[in-house]
């Protein structure tokens, strides 16, 4: 047979001259339209983002893609008519905003972002915006059918319109009904979605009249700018934004007499002397004239520890026991007790942490307290709560308030119990990630009240294992959720300062 | 009217039909009239002529080796097509026949019966060829040679620069080159 010298020839040519005569393939015909591409990408667009599972990730990534599947969408048909272009900019709009929020969510501040007015007043744009945008969709439609001199018709798109507006009613003023109303909605959507498919075809006529946007830079350099944006701006957040700005300066040691005799008072009534070095001054002469001093110290893991296995060598009845061994612990957690001079029987509570080992990675800490007056009736705190946070580095002791100290009121949702309301004791505070024996401690001070009642103080330190969570939450968000040590990224850990003062040998030391 | 009542009106003579054609199917012809015959003068005229011809061709259609879409694309791409070879040849023929090298341009009259049989040889071949391509590479190739589509539009069309587009097709016709030299037309 004969060889084609093809470089002799015009090969555009040559490939026109040679095309088969037969039409194109079915596959061809339906792809290649100025529209059926970008209609495809709205319609998945609106699927992914009116309706999400909450369910891990995937509602971010649904209307991530969503949103991103619109833009470009839009942007194709832009140019064809005025109410493609108004949703074109609204698309571009949503998109930058969740572009924003998801890099916010990547913050220990997104949950305070929330519940400000501004991210109510987004909110609401949203809500706003995607009821215009699918209302500018429609007269989308409606004028590529009159350009095309066809009947106007598109009621899957008003279909669409209605269904949104119930839906937002549903939300905003009516957000009961539970599933006897959303089961309705969610086969209303899927018949609308349905119907907007439908749709499609019907543009498979007047279609052909959409003149398609030049663009300057392509989908997909469109896409991975998006994604760019988003993974520089999502990094950015765990790094500079994923721990309290904390007000560190360098501790002193005290010059004042005063502060030097008190300590000498307590170390002599056994108050542990680490814990002693990072009281404050105003801590330790509130001790003056101490009658006695009542302490407990204890190391707690964080580390999931190991897995041992032994066989009792009984021949008669063997045994395979399973536990958990701790080789490191890594926080020791010391609860001190003072009692005051005076008439009125009246004592400082003290809880002292400090990590003795690093335990890999610090984030956020949060500590809830339970003074002793939260349940019982003998006592009652007759001061604020005091403390700061320490640590120490290249033989330097640094020492910065608590980023946040307070009572708070909060709801928190259980399985088992539902939603509930609580006021506790919160400290808030982040240590840097270089350093060593970061410390700190919580103090107040309870008057007796009734006789014969226990005194019961109760430190809640919640540790964050791990920067990998999305959203972020802070120790203290983790702690609220309810969710003990949630997916393995906080760390709960207990610690009790409990004993009658009559008896206090019952303290374990 | 939908798909089907149009072609049974048609194939009944029924003049309804081709009313509904023209009104449900003119945006079909002008996206494929369009980049091949430019005037826009000349591409209402070839419109027309695509319905004369669905209406005097429409016993040829079979829905079993293809879509009614289908069968349109071809034939007002065929009609547009026509339409500029018979331009040319008139242009020709009025322009001044002392211009040898324009009538020497002219393809030949007749193929020789070997340049049939390479004809189809090639077709055969560039048939195969473009089967096997991958989806997005097929339909780059029919846009650009079988709609004869611009670099703008198919770049608009495409969500793609028409730079992108240009290197696209560059690629396309290497890899297209390769596999017709690489011993296609050999034993």
């Amino acid at each position: 047979m004969t060889k084609i010298d093809f470089d002799a020839l015009d090969f555009d040519a040559l490939l026109e001259a040679n095309l088969p005569e037969t039409p194109p393939p079915e596959d061809v015909i339906q792809s290649i339209t100025p529209w059926r591409k970008a209609l495809n990408r709205i319609l998945t667009g609106m699927a992914l983002t009116t309706l999400t599972l909450n369910f891990g990730l995937i509602n971010y990534f649904m209307t991530a893609t969503g949103l991103v599947l619109m833009f470009l969408g839009f942007r194709t048909l832009s140019a064809d008519n005025k109410w493609f272009r108004r949703c074109y900019q609204i698309a571009t709009l949503r998109l930058g905003l969740n572009t924003i929020l998801l890099i916010i969510n990547a913050t220990i501040y997104q949950t305070e972002f929330y519940k400000t007015t501004f991210a109510d007043i987004l909110s609401a744009l949203n809500l706003v915006l995607v009821f215009v945008l699918f209302h500018a969709f429609w007269r989308g439609i409606l004028t590529v059918q009159e350009k095309a001199g066809l009947a106007r018709s598109a009621k899957g798109a008003v279909a669409l319109l209605i269904w949104y507006a119930l839906l937002c009613i549903w939300a905003v003023l009516l957000p009961v009904g539970g599933w006897f109303i959303a089961i309705p909605m969610i086969i209303g959507y899927i018949a609308i979605l349905r119907s907007l498919w439908k749709l499609s075809r019907i543009l498979d006529e007047a279609g052909y009249t959409i003149k398609a946007s030049p663009v300057r830079c392509s989908d997909r350099t469109a896409v991975l700018a998006i994604i760019g944006i988003l993974a520089v701006g999502i990094s950015y957040g765990y790094l500079f934004f994923d721990q309290y700005p904390m007000s560190w300066a360098t501790a002193s040691p005290s010059s004042n007499p005063e502060v030097a005799a008190v300590k000498e008072e307590l170390l002599a009534l056994g108050f542990p002397e680490s814990a002693l070095e990072d009281l404050s001054d105003e801590d330790i002469l509130d001790c003056e004239g101490a009658v006695r001093v009542l302490s407990k110290s204890e190391l707690y893991p964080v580390n999931p520890g190991r897995w041992v296995t032994h066989v009792e060598d009984d021949p008669r009845q063997p045994k395979t026991t399973t536990k958990t061994v701790y080789d490191v612990k890594e926080l020791r957690i010391t609860s001190i007790g003072v009692e005051l001079a005076g008439e009125r029987e009246q004592w400082k509570l003290i809880h002292h942490f400090q990590w003795d080992v690093d335990p890999g990675f610090f984030g956020t800490e949060s500590i809830q307290l339970w003074p002793t007056d939260r349940l019982d009736e003998g006592w009652r705190t007759i001061s604020d709560f005091s403390g700061h946070v320490r640590y120490d580095k290249d033989g330097q002791t640094y020492t910065s308030p608590y980023y946040f100290m307070g009572y708070e009121t909060y709801t928190s949702s259980s399985i088992f119990f539902g939603d509930r309301s609580s006021t506790d004791f919160f400290a808030d505070f982040s240590f840097p990630k270089e350093g060593e024996r970061q410390r700190g401690y919580l103090a107040y001070t309870i008057e007796e009240v009734n006789d014969g009642w226990i005194l019961d103080s109760w430190i809640n330190y919640t540790h964050q294992m791990k920067w990998a969570q999305y959203p972020v939450n802070t120790a203290k968000e983790g702690r609220r959720m309810d969710s003990f040590n949630r997916s393995g990224t906080f760390k709960l850990i207990q610690d009790a300062l409990q004993f009658y003062p009559f008896y206090p040998d019952d303290l374990p030391n | 009217m939908d798909e089907r009542q149009i072609i049974l009106a048609i194939q009944n003579r029924d003049e309804t039909g081709l009313e509904e054609l023209i009104l449900h199917y003119s945006p079909l012809f002008h996206y494929i009239v369009a980049p091949i015959v430019t005037d826009p003068h000349d591409r209402e005229e070839c419109v027309s002529e695509i319905s004369l011809r669905v209406w005097d061709k429409i016993d040829q259609y079979d829905p079993h080796r293809g879509s009614w879409t289908g069968w349109l694309t071809a034939i007002a791409r065929n009609t547009a097509l026509n339409k500029i070879r018979s331009q040319s040849t008139q242009n020709l023929k009025t322009s001044d026949l002392s211009d040898l090298d324009e009538v020497k341009a002219l393809p030949s009259k007749e193929p020789s019966p070997e340049e049939q049989v390479l004809r189809a040889e090639q077709k055969a071949a560039l048939a195969k060829v473009i089967d096997n391509l991958p989806h997005g590479d097929r339909l780059l190739f029919y846009r650009k040679y079988y709609y004869q589509q611009s670099t703008a539009q198919i770049a608009s069309e495409l969500g793609m620069t028409e730079r992108a587009v240009e290197g696209r097709l560059y690629r396309l016709k290497q890899k297209l080159r390769k596999k017709l030299e690489g011993g296609v037309f050999h034993d």
